[in-house]
Order: structure tokens, then sequence, then C-alpha cells
């Protein structure tokens, strides 16, 4: 069985974000960047599934610059067997990414597709669904447990109050959620490995689709920042306040 | 910290891309001072063409000076380096031209006013030869214009504000794949030992064996040998990285690849095919500890002159002697024995190396073998290994167990396997200086004294400068010789200089991170206090700072 893991390479979790003076975005220039933590997580289910003997082969796919070859490599690193890079210069809305994709299904046939329920970056969380739409396949979205029963999965979805369990048939499109497995670090070994692993490239415009963007971002802006809290010396300085200055009470 | 009012990114890089002309002429003129220092002391400490040792002791302060400023000269060079070739691949951030530029002008006064071997110890251009003629060049317009701009106070502000804000100047590893092996063990570091290691620390407790097997899954063992052995033949760059990542969480975890790599070094360059076979893979693998059992009590920086024997009765040495501060002594499998073998030569020339094998101890139970005791060495830090005194009462090991099955060849195996180790404790030191400015950076943003957080003051800023601006220096200068090593070039001398050079900056930027904490700092509770005592070990162990300034400076005037 073949898995389709695809990876997005988004500014690390870790940097504190700064908006770009002319709010058309975020700084990127000189900017740690990383695979999208719940694409990591994609990575992972599929590397264990293939220590399970459930897959045979792990396609790492990115859409995206020259520079998401290194994320695809992080995926080799971690036991991905080979990647494609869809070459892009543009930033692609989640329907234009789920037209690419459907593409690259097209060609490679994986029985599973495995993807982060959405990337840190836009936080859009439309991708596989809009995918599992265009390449008419079930989906699983959320899951934070996979389990392979005869020729289905069992998928365990976190929902608003509670967790659900459906039965997807293949080819399936899962996505992750945070809890369904911690992504393990890619050891030195399989990072020289990695090195050895081939990365197909494709120009986007080879697919002959129609990318023109539907959205517009208009501008971006830092969230309002949070003003220090105060100590109040006693209960009546507290009430005063709530009614002068946070004028909650009157 | 506001970051409205910073000066605009592009300006401060093309501020420097204009200095870097003048930087090079600078280091030109250092290298005219470094021929001047040189001859001077060659004056005094040569006879017959050569140095000789015992002139060379009269001048040892001056000579080690010489070492301390060729250790500046070339640090400022490889810190150039550094910039020119991040901005050739237009990977150069605005902080690392400011880190550049407060680098070289600090540096720089330090060589004309002054340059601090120990926090006591100030070796001064009058010591060397040097007069104040022979730095009017620092009075030339443009130059002085450079000096100045990187000892203001604006740039070190800047450079706090851009580390306040989650920026810390680049690596310049510039390799994918050494950039993913850094942030792999960055993560590995920041999940599994930050959290434990105060707790390891302040418990005494070995590094539990749990982090040990992972490390081991992870490779960290199997860097430095060839893959026909069973290892991943990396090179010393890729050494240097995954060092400072596990030191700059606890000392110890980026010191358990030492004891790998000196033992897989001996084997390497010194042992025979069978032995090779024998002991590397599973060296590699992590299945074989090793620990590194050379000091005596009577004798550390003079180990040439060490007293522990192994005598040769048919097939087999039998070794006596005392033993101390080896570290790992306990938990591990195979110990390389430094011991004399030829009684009629009392110096280097007798000795020999020997690889015996041990059965793996634990706290209960360290030495579970016939012959062999010992007791655990308290310390102040460097834990999670544990340090015995040990006594060898006839081990007996096999004559196939001699390290190339030569005798005599020692010490000299051993000095072989210097220049990765110094690399590798060079490497060591800058994990831990990182390690004491990262934590003393949130401690400045989070303590608010007087109304404001404590960074927003020039006394605190002006520590956190210097502390990345030395910190990157040591970092660079270390990398450059593990590149040399790597290239096959002889890199003894710069191993050293790193080592020196970034052992010092551990211990003052630990020092400085301390300060900054206040009594907080002196409490164990705060890790800062563990990073203190793990920065003071760096300037004793892999040769004392005296050693190795002394090394440097006789490798220095011998060399030409
Ligand atoms: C925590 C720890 C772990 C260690 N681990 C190991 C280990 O695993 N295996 C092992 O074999 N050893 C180990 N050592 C020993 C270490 O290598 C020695 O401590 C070191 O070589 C210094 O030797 P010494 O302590 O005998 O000091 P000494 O040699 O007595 O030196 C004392 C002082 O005199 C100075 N000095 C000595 N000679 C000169 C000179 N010619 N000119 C100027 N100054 C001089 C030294 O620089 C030092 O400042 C460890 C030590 C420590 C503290």
């Amino acid at each position: 069985m073949k898995a389709l893991v695809c990876v997005k390479r988004v500014i690390d979790y870790n940097v504190k974000i700064r908006v770009k003076a002319d709010k058309t975005g975020v700084e990127t220039e000189n900017v740690k960047m990383s695979m999208n933590p719940f694409d990591e997580i994609a990575v992972e289910e599929a590397v264990k599934m293939k220590e399970k003997g459930i897959l045979n082969e792990i396609v790492v796919l990115s859409i995206g610059s020259e520079s998401s070859q290194e994320t695809i490599r992080s995926g080799l690193a971690m036991g991905g067997d080979r990647g494609i890079l869809v070459k892009t210069t543009s930033d692609l809305e989640p329907l234009n990414v789920a037209k690419v994709i459907s593409k690259i299904v097209e060609k490679e046939k994986p029985e599973i597709i495995i993807m982060g329920k959405q990337a840190i970056d836009d936080d859009s969380n439309q991708t596989g669904q809009m995918l599992a739409q265009i390449c008419n396949l079930s989906q699983a979205t959320f899951a934070s447990k996979v389990e392979k029963n005869g020729e289905k999965f069992d998928v365990t979805r976190e929902i608003d109050g509670g967790l659900e369990t459906i039965s997807v048939e293949l080819p399936c499109i899962i996505t992750t959620d945070l809890r369904l497995n911690e992504p393990r670090y890619a050891s030195l070994p399989n990072i020289m490995k990695a090195k050895q692993k081939k990365i197909e490239q494709i120009d986007v415009g080879s697919f002959g689709l129609n990318l023109e963007s539907r959205l517009e971002i208009i501008e971006v802006n830092d969230p309002p920042e949070r003003k220090p809290g105060i100590m109040v010396q006693d209960v009546e300085e507290l009430i005063g306040k709530l009614k002068s200055e946070a004028k909650v009470l009157s | 910290m506001d970051s409205s009012n910073l000066i605009d990114k592009t300006e401060i890089k093309s501020e420097i891309e204009d200095k870097i002309n003048s930087y090079d002429l600078i280091l030109k003129k250092l290298e005219i001072l470094s021929k001047k220092v040189s001859s001077f002391l060659k004056s005094s400490c040569v006879k017959d063409g050569r140095v000789s040792s015992s002139l060379l002791e009269k001048v040892q302060y001056k000579s080690h000076g010489y070492a301390w400023f060729e250790t500046y000269r070339i640090s400022l060079r490889e810190l150039l380096q550094w910039y020119k070739r991040l901005s050739s691949t237009n990977k150069n951030s605005p902080l690392d031209a400011l880190v550049l530029a407060g680098g070289f002008s600090e540096y720089l006064m330090q060589i004309k006013n002054g340059i601090m071997m120990s926090q006591s110890e100030i070796i001064r251009p009058e010591d060397l030869g040097l007069t104040s003629e022979d730095f009017s060049f620092f009075n030339e317009e443009n130059f002085s214009e450079v000096i100045n701009y990187g000892l203001s106070e604006d740039v070190k502000n800047e450079i706090v504000k851009y580390l306040c804000q989650g920026n810390f100047p680049s690596l310049g590893l510039g390799d994918e794949t050494l950039e993913m092996i850094q942030d792999q063990f960055k993560k590995f570091t920041d999940e599994e030992i930050i959290p434990e290691a105060n707790e390891w620390h302040l418990a005494d407790k070995l590094i539990p064996d749990e982090i040990l097997s992972k490390m081991s899954d992870l490779g960290v063992f199997s860097i430095a040998i060839p893959e026909e052995y069973g290892g991943l033949g990396m090179g010393k760059v890729a050494m240097c990285v995954v060092t400072e990542e596990l030191s700059r969480g606890f000392l110890a975890a980026g010191s358990l690849g030492t004891r790998a790599e000196i033992a897989g070094e001996l084997i390497r360059l010194g042992g025979t095919e069978e032995q090779k076979q024998k002991y590397l893979p599973k060296i590699a693998s992590g299945e074989t500890l090793t620990t590194a059992v050379f000091t005596e009590p009577n004798t550390g920086s003079d180990l040439g002159s060490l007293s522990t024997r192994a005598v040769l009765n048919d097939e087999e040495y039998t070794i006596n002697g005392n033993k101390t501060w080896i570290t790992h002594g306990a938990r591990s499998d195979l110990m390389t024995v430094l011991a004399r073998t030829n009684s009629d030569e009392k110096g280097y020339k007798g000795l020999s190396m020997f690889l015996v094998e041990k059965p793996r101890g634990n706290c209960e139970n360290p030495f579970p073998m016939d012959g062999m005791s010992g007791s655990e060495i308290e310390v102040l830090g460097y834990r999670g290994m544990k340090e015995y005194e040990i006594a060898l009462d006839n081990i007996k090991v096999s004559k196939k167990n001699l390290l190339g099955e030569k005798e005599g060849m020692g010490f000299k195996q051993l000095m072989e396997t210097f220049e990765s180790a110094r690399i590798q404790t060079a490497a060591r030191a800058v994990g831990v200086a990182q390690s004491a400015l990262d934590i003393s950076l949130q401690y400045a943003k989070d303590r608010s004294q007087f109304g404001k957080p404590i960074v927003e003051f020039q006394r605190i800023a002006m520590k956190l400068a210097l502390m990345v601006i030395e910190t990157s220096i040591a970092r660079q200068i270390t990398l450059f010789s593990a590149r040399e090593k790597d290239n096959d070039e002889r890199c003894d001398i710069e191993a050293g200089m790193a080592k020196l050079l970034a052992a010092r900056v551990a211990w003052s930027v630990a020092d400085s991170g301390l300060q900054i904490h206040g009594g907080n700092g002196y409490a164990l509770e705060y890790p800062i206090s563990r990073v203190l005592c793990d920065a003071r070990i760096l300037n004793i162990f892999e040769g004392a700072a005296e050693i190795q300034a002394q090394i440097v400076a006789k490798g220095l005037l011998g060399r030409d």
C-alpha cells in the first residue's frame, strides 16, 4: 500500500511572528522555517504504518519554492521513501493546493493520503476536505487515532464534546490532529540516508490548472497588545477601577 | 522591548558592507604585529634554531600572552569569514552584522589595551614587545570610525533588541544536512534534556539509561567512527553541532560523546585491524561505553611522568596503580588505560595504552570486577556521569589488548586524539555559554525592578550583548578548527585556541548570567547556578588553561 504525505514549509512554531511594516504579510526574511507541526504528525503516522507493515511506500509531497525541498528532506529523514516537489513561486490558497495535490493523486494513485488538519501559518483547515471532494475520496478529519480494520481504517476524531470513531474505505484522506502521535527525531543515520533519496521536481504550470486566486489579503495586523495587569490594594480600589476605568460597573 | 525604533535593517547591513574592507585591512595590520611579537619572543627562547623549553619557561607569562594574542587574531579573522560567507549567500541578518561590528571592536580594544587571559591576568602590549606606535593605525580615519562604530552603545542596544525578539546570530553552517542535524538535536535537547537537567544535577544522578539509549539511537556515539566499522564517518563539524546542542541542555550530555570520541580515535588511529573490528562497531552503537583512564593522583598536566605499571608475563600484562578523576568510571564497559611498560624510561616514551574490558557497574556496585576498587569524588558540577578515584590491583589483560600491539606508543597515540578532543571540548564550552545566554536572557525579560524589565537597564543589556558576541566568536573559531580537521589540515594549534577561548567565554558568560539573576542566581533551584558550576570545569580538563596556552605558544613559535 502506498501513502502520499503532504507537508508544508511554514515559519517555525517557536519564532515570534512579526508583521511587515507595510502590512502585506509577515516577515519571512532570515526567519527560521520548519515543517508544519501537523504535517510532522502526518509523516510520523505514515512511518508507523510502514513499520507495522501496513504500507510499503511513503511519498512526501510539498508545494512551494525550491526551499521546500528542505522540508521534504526532513520528511525523508523521518522515514519517507521519496519526495515530490511541485514548484511554484506564488502563495496558493487552499482550493488551489487541493487541485495541485489532486493531480499528484491521479499520477501516484496512493491508497491513503495523510496531511495535517491545518497549517499553522494561515490556519485554513480546508485543504484535506477540498481534496476529498475533488478526488471523490472518503475522508477522516482531525484524526487522533488510526487503526487498520480489514480493508478499512477506523479513525477516531476529536470533535466538540468528545471522540467519534468512523470507518473509512480506501482510498481515503486522513487529516491529523495534535494528539495522534509524537513525531520522532530524525536520527543521524536516517538524516544521512535521506541525502540519497530522490526528490522529483514538477513545475506547477505543467498541470494546466487554473490557479487564479479567489482570495485577496487586504491587510495583516498584529493582534492588539495586551496591557499588563495591575495590583490593587483592596476591594474598594478594585470596585473603583471597575467603575471608572473598565466601566463594567456603574 | 519596543521594536518600533529599530534601525532600518538594510541600513545596518549596508553600514557593515562599507566596513568589511577596513576589517580586512585591520587584520593585515594585526598580522604584522603578530610577526613582531613572535620575533620578540623568539629572541629570548630560541637556541640553536630551536625553541628551548627551559628558556620558554622563563618567559611563560609573555609567551602565553602571545598565544592569547594569536587566539584573538584568528578569532577575528574567522568571525569576519563567517560574516562574509553568510553575506555571499544572502543569509546574513542585521544581528549578524552587529555581532561582527561589536566583536571586532571589543577584541581589537583588548588587543590594544590588554587581553584577559583570565579575569585576573591581563596581558598588555608592552609585555609582548609592542609599543603605542604599533597601534597608531587605530587612529587612521577610516579605522577609527569602524572601531568606534562597534564600540558604540547603539550597536549593543540593537543587539539586545534583536535578542529580545527571539533572534540569535546565524550559526553559518552553510549546509542543509548540518542544519537538519542542528534542528533535530535542538529539539531533542529542548524536549528531553532541558526539562530534566537541573533535577539530575541536584540529585547528583547519572543521566538515566533511557536517555543514553535514546542518544545511541540518534547516532551520537557513531559520528566519528568510520562507516566500515559501523559508524557514520561524519566528521568534526557534525560532531560540534551535536555536541553544542547537547551541552546546551546539560554539559554531561554533551560529554558522553567525548568518551566515545577519545576511545574511538585512539582505536581508529592506533589500533590493529583486529582491535578496530572488535571494538569500534560496539562503541558506535552505544553498546560499549568507554572511559578514559589517564590521570593519577600525582600526575595531571604532567601525564608523561605517570607511575601506573603494566608488566608482561608471557601472554598477559598485569596492571597496578592508582588512577583518579575517571569520568563515567563505573557505568562503562571499556577503559583506555595509560600505563608504564618500561620502567627504565621515566618519561612519556615508556608509556603504553591498554584496552581493558570491565563489567559495567552502577551506583550501588560501581566496580564489580576483581582487582578494581574505587570511590566517588564529589564535585561542584559536571554531574551526570560521576568521577571516581580508582585502584587497579593486579588487573590482567591479554597482549592483544595493548593498543596497536606495540609498547611505548601510548603517549603518542593519546596525542593524536588531542585535536579531536579539544575541538569537541570547545564545542561543549560553546553549548554551555549558549545555555547561560538563553536562560539569562529570559530572566532579564521576565524580572522587573524599578518598574521595568531589568533587560532595559544598560548594565544588563551590555552584559547580554557581550555574552552573545563572545559566544558567537567562540563558536566560529571552534567550527573553523573543525572544518580544518575535516579537510585533513593540521590544526592542533587552532583546536587549542578554540578550546582556550571557548572555555574562558563559557565561564565569563555563565558568571554574567548569574549576575543578571541577582540573588536567585545563587539559588540551587535556578538552572544558572548549575550552569556556572558546569562552566568552571571547562578551563581545567582536556588541558588546563595554562597548559593549553603553553601548547599553543610552543606550537606557534615552533611552526615558522
Ligand atoms: C571533573 C573532572 C573530570 C575529569 N575526567 C577525567 C577523565 O575522565 N580521565 C582522566 O584521565 N582525567 C580526567 N580528569 C583529570 C584532568 O584531566 C586533570 O585534572 C587535568 O589534566 C589537570 O591536572 P591536575 O588536576 O593534576 O592539575 P595539575 O596538573 O596539578 O595543575 C594544577 C595547576 O597548575 C597549572 N600547571 C601545571 N603545570 C603547569 C606548567 N607547566 N606551567 C604552568 N602552569 C602549570 C595547571 O594549569 C593548573 O592550573 C578530570 C578532571 C576533572 C576535574
